[in-house]
């Protein structure tokens, strides 16, 4: 079956088409938020440079969240129309895990972190082993400190991956030498890793409509410094 | 620092398009002052120094408006009615953020703790009916 995955949830943007596990192709960009101008045409390039069309496309697979909000809301409003428009199923995948997927294969720990702003993470944590991934912590939004204070007691290596991966590192790497960043070109959510994210779900039929794919937003906590410092 | 002491509407806005000639891709204009102040006087002047036409109304009611259609974008928001962080999250404020162009914010007291640390401040006090005293801080004023 051929794919249609698609990512703007946050910095990058990204799409790829995939048959049966294999990538035909991909479009990745990292410049700017301005997916809403970027996607559709990075979509339709790609469909022209893999000599597909989208009516051959069996279903589509987008990162919900979390992540920008209005990165989020392009991506799921693009599959959604496809979607919708052809009656084809679709699969939403938590675009932390879709980041964990850049380990598949190895033996490891992987704490996606995407920065919320004003020293707050979203972040979750997974372990690999060969093949198999292993949810340890659920998608979560706390300020970078909480993150540090979860991991204090872990003794393996955990792989940093993210937008955030820079920022989690620099300010934790003293008091977690557990840390370790991942390369920079496997930082970023990829629609390609997505596209291997989703697979399984689609062999197994776990597919949603078009109408009933919603973004996961997550809700930021207050911090423990105030953040909106109100004068009225 | 920059000093203004504005005796006018028109005086104001002509201040600030002469600020505009100053501003980087990136920047962040806090504003600090009450209604009736001249903050959208000085976002019209803004406007019109960056090229980008002089139709500039407050944006209190869409949180914020886009002016893209110069080399410098400028986008006017107004934190009046965000409360909490989820509040600025859904406006798109974060994601504003990266565009590289100028943001200006109306009633960014409201959104303080979230303003990044590089951000320049606009105050405008009232000194008298017509007359209003400019303040403009950052680290590179």
């Amino acid at each position: 079956m051929k794919l249609l995955s698609i990512d703007t949830s946050s910095q990058s943007a990204s799409c790829a088409i995939s048959e049966d596990g294999k990538l035909l192709g991909e479009f990745f960009t990292n410049v700017n938020l301005t997916h809403s101008q970027t996607i559709l045409p990075m979509v339709h390039d790609l469909l022209e440079h893999t000599r597909t069309t989208l009516s051959q496309m069996d279903g589509f697979a987008v990162t919900t969240g979390p992540g920008s909000f209005t990165g989020l809301r392009i991506g799921l409003s693009a599959v959604k129309g496809m979607a919708h428009a052809l009656g084809k199923p679709c699969v939403g995948v938590s675009t932390l895990e879709t980041m964990a997927y850049h380990f598949q294969g190895q033996r490891c720990l992987v704490a996606p972190v995407l920065d919320a702003r004003c020293a707050q993470v979203y972040t979750a944590l997974f372990r690999w082993e060969g093949n198999t991934i292993t949810r340890l912590a659920e998608d979560q939004a706390i300020p970078i400190q909480q993150l540090g204070e979860s991991l204090k007691n872990v003794k393996e290596t955990v792989f940093l991956v993210g937008d955030g991966a820079d920022l989690c590192y620099n300010s934790l790497n003293e008091q977690l030498p557990c840390l370790a960043l991942a390369p920079s070109f496997l930082r970023y959510t990829r629609a390609s890793v997505l596209a291997a994210a989703a697979q399984t779900a689609f062999s197994l039929g776990n597919t949603v409509s078009a109408q009933d794919l919603i973004p996961a937003y997550l809700r930021l906590p207050q911090a423990q410094r105030e953040l909106l410092a109100k004068q009225k | 620092m920059i000093e203004f002491t504005s005796h006018s509407t028109e005086e104001t806005e002509q201040f600030a398009q002469r600020f505009a000639a100053q501003l980087k891709p990136g920047d962040i204009i806090a504003c600090v002052g009450g209604m009736g102040m001249g903050k959208t006087a000085f976002a019209r002047g803004l406007a019109q120094g960056l090229g980008l036409g002089d139709d500039v109304s407050s944006p209190t009611f869409a949180l914020v408006h886009e002016y893209t259609q110069g080399s410098l974008p400028l986008y006017h928001f107004d934190m009046y009615r965000v409360n909490s962080f989820d509040e600025l999250y859904s406006t798109g404020f974060f994601d504003y953020l990266e565009l590289g162009g100028v943001l200006l914010i109306e009633w960014s007291e409201n959104i303080s703790g979230a303003l990044p640390p590089n951000t320049i401040t606009l105050t405008i006090q009232r000194v008298d009916n017509h007359t209003r005293h400019i303040t403009i801080e950052g680290e590179r004023f």
